[in-house]
């Protein structure tokens, strides 16, 4: 009973220090610098999502022991299986480098060096991690530093909580700073951003790769409902910060180290050093997990052996998928393009193929053979409809807009 | 007359499904299916086909037909129906991972590429 | 068929209803104002650097990244505009030595930092003006 408890609580830390990454620290930084709390509603509407979406997949994965990738693979049949995949991996090669150089970017705010110095190493040194760590460490370890962003709370405390003036931006955004395309570019990028395919592919095969079962229902239901949730904290935090510090001052968070300049007026220099550690640990965690996630949806759909609990000859093409994919991804970023914009963008590529990665939920989620009695009732099918609506909204105007606006 | 102890899957339920074998090992999924006509007209399932040329056979035939003449047709492995012992979402195989010719892709890759990287297990 | 000509014609839709309403900015307006808010940046992180609210690696790097983004700005800047050649040739003359403190910027005691901050607010106040005009 003990045990299950710690479980438990170690889900949640783990959601909620991974809940960030480059994309959704890039999104919500540049929501607060130019539009106040006006997209708060956007993280919350793509948190309730993520939300309902992780504890499904958690669930059919559990009861059914077939991933995401699996199902998607057996019960829609090849040729469809092609879609997802292919939307997949060229999403998550542009997300990857991101987040790849957002690590770089950290250490680079640290030691002064360029990140495009830095970048192979970073990306050597997610190699190294994906090749031989454990999945336990892996999953556990830049969640639990990713800890940090729970800083970000104390900033606003020390700036003296949100102030009065900026409340009615809650529900009448400030578009002095910013356009009415610009506002919409980033609503469909907050959505992308959060609501990332690649969580669901990890998140399920992370419950394969520990053994979770229908007792493991309970652990999966609070970590994704209150994992998630507290998570967006981190989120939410950087957005106000961002509405506090950098507005007022007319920046407009294009770069990742203008962000921790909010941090560093109440702080100092370990304000911009906690946010310089919180960016290393959320894209090092985000990293491994697109990642991953790619790789166990190429092994998992095409039957291969996969799993980071055996040494790499035991799962030997998902170890030469997973290599080759990070080459991919690193070439990507040795182009030189800025984290933060390629993190931008590649949220807004991921917003516009949202519906066919979210789509076979509706089918999965409803069947007997797969889940037993423990498919979705009524109102989480309503729910997941308007989540697939949301998405076809998304991704039918992230294309023109990300055109319109240049990219944020 | 079909026999009520007689098992039937449709073609759908085995194609895609995942491959184990005796020694719990994934070898792939089922890409294609063979079958013959017998005498009396029914059409009987013979044998289950591995591989990226009958994978890109499913997406065109033309495909198909191009894989075969640019991997000189050495990727397709046919397993004979008689081999799986359980039926379900995944198909389990009498025999062990190296009784299989598509078991062995993965060993081979093993020796020959993963073998240059550091850290590689074996 | 359907589907796919109702998708376009919404794509159509929206993109003339952003366009013809004026909710989208132009490219002038678009470079001058990402451009202002790129020095505006500098400068607090020239400020903080030299009260010690971050260090002086943190603001280097941060400037590595200035100069990334506002690489082609002048060029963006003198593309054909509406804006007059007055106002383009002021905005220039602000531009120019703030674009030298972003490639040069004084991280030690030794030299004039507090003028590169003015610099840098001169340029970025004109951007942001012209920008949001």
């Amino acid at each position: 009973m003990k045990k299950q408890w710690l479980s438990i609580a170690l889900g949640v830390v783990t959601a909620i220090g991974g809940f960030l990454d480059a994309g959704t620290v890039a999104t919500a930084g540049e929501a607060g610098a130019k539009f106040g709390l006006g997209l708060i509603w956007a993280i919350l509407a793509a948190t309730l999502a993520v939300m309902l979406l992780v504890e499904m997949v958690g669930r059919f994965t559990a009861v059914s022991k077939k991933t995401y990738a699996d199902a998607i693979r057996e019960d829609f049949g090849f040729r469809f299986y092609l879609l997802p995949l292919t939307s997949e991996l060229i999403a998550e090669s542009l997300l990857l480098a991101a987040e790849i150089g957002g690590v770089a970017i950290a250490l680079s705010l640290f030691t002064g060096i360029s990140w495009h110095t830095l970048f192979p190493f970073v990306a050597l040194f997610i190699w190294i991690l994906a090749w031989r760590a454990p999945f336990d460490l892996i999953e556990n370890g830049p969640a639990l530093l990713g800890l940090v962003t729970l800083s970000f709370l104390a900033g606003i405390v020390a700036l003296g909580g949100i102030p009065a003036h900026l409340l009615p931006t809650l529900w009448h955004p400030n578009f002095q700073r910013g356009s009415v395309a610009d506002y919409l570019y980033l609503v469909a990028a907050i959505i992308g951003s959060t609501i990332s395919p690649y969580l669901l592919y990890f998140y399920s095969s992370g419950a394969r790769e520990e053994r979770w079962s229908r007792r493991s229902l309970v652990l999966n239901r609070v970590t994704a409902i209150v994992g998630m949730g507290f998570g967006s904290i981190g989120s939410m935090a950087l957005l106000v910060l961002g509405a506090i510090v950098l507005q007022p001052l007319q920046i407009s968070s294009n770069t990742l180290g203008e962000l921790g300049l909010a941090m560093a007026k109440p702080f100092g220099i370990t304000g911009s050093l906690l946010f310089a550690s919180a960016l290393f640990a959320t894209c090092l965690g985000a990293a491994l997990e697109v990642l991953l996630a790619v790789s166990y949806n190429i092994a998992q759909g095409f039957g291969w052996e996969w799993g980071e609990n055996k040494k790499p000859v035991e799962a030997a093409r998902f170890n030469l998928v997973m290599t080759i994919f990070l080459l991919i991804a690193a070439a990507i970023g040795l182009i030189g393009i800025d984290p933060l914009q390629l993190a931008l963008f590649a949220s807004t590529v991921i917003a516009l193929f949202l519906p066919i990665s979210l789509s076979p939920f509706l089918i999965l989620m409803n069947d007997p053979q797969y889940l037993g009695n423990k498919t979705n009732g009524r109102f989480t099918n309503i729910a997941v409809i308007c989540i697939l609506l949301l998405a076809f909204l998304v991704a039918l105007v992230s294309l023109p807009l990300e055109i319109i606006t240049g990219g944020g | 007359m079909i026999d009520p102890n007689d098992e039937i899957f449709s073609v759908r339920d085995i194609l895609d499904s995942q491959l184990q074998t005796r020694d719990r090992r994934k070898i792939g999924r089922v890409a294609d299916i063979e079958a013959e006509t017998r005498a009396d007209g029914s059409l009987k399932l013979t044998y289950l086909v591995v591989g990226p040329q009958a994978l890109a056979g499913r997406v065109h035939p033309r495909l198909r037909a191009f894989l075969c003449f640019f991997l000189r047709d050495r990727f397709e492995h046919r397993i004979p129906l008689s081999e799986v012992t359980k039926f379900g979402p995944t198909l389990y195989l009498r025999g062990k991972a190296e009784n299989y010719a598509v078991g062995q892709s993965e060993r081979w890759i093993a020796e020959h590429i993963l073998r240059w990287i550091p850290g590689n297990g074996l | 068929m359907w589907r796919k000509s109702g998708a376009w014609i919404g794509l159509l839709l929206l993109l003339s209803v952003l366009t013809g309403c004026n909710v989208t900015e132009s490219a002038f307006a678009r470079t001058a104002s990402n451009a202002g808010s790129a020095f505006a940046a500098a400068a607090t992180t020239l400020t903080y650097a030299h009260e010690d609210k971050i260090t002086y690696a943190y603001a280097a790097s941060s400037f590595v990244n200035f100069q990334s983004e506002l690489s082609g700005t002048d060029q963006a800047l003198t593309a054909p505009s509406a804006v007059d050649t007055r106002t383009l040739h002021h905005l220039l003359t602000l531009y120019k030595p703030a674009i030298q403190v972003i490639n040069a910027p004084c991280l030690s005691s030794a030299c004039n930092w507090r003028s590169q901050i003015e610099v840098l607010n001169r340029a970025s106040q004109a951007l942001l003006k012209a920008g949001n005009s």
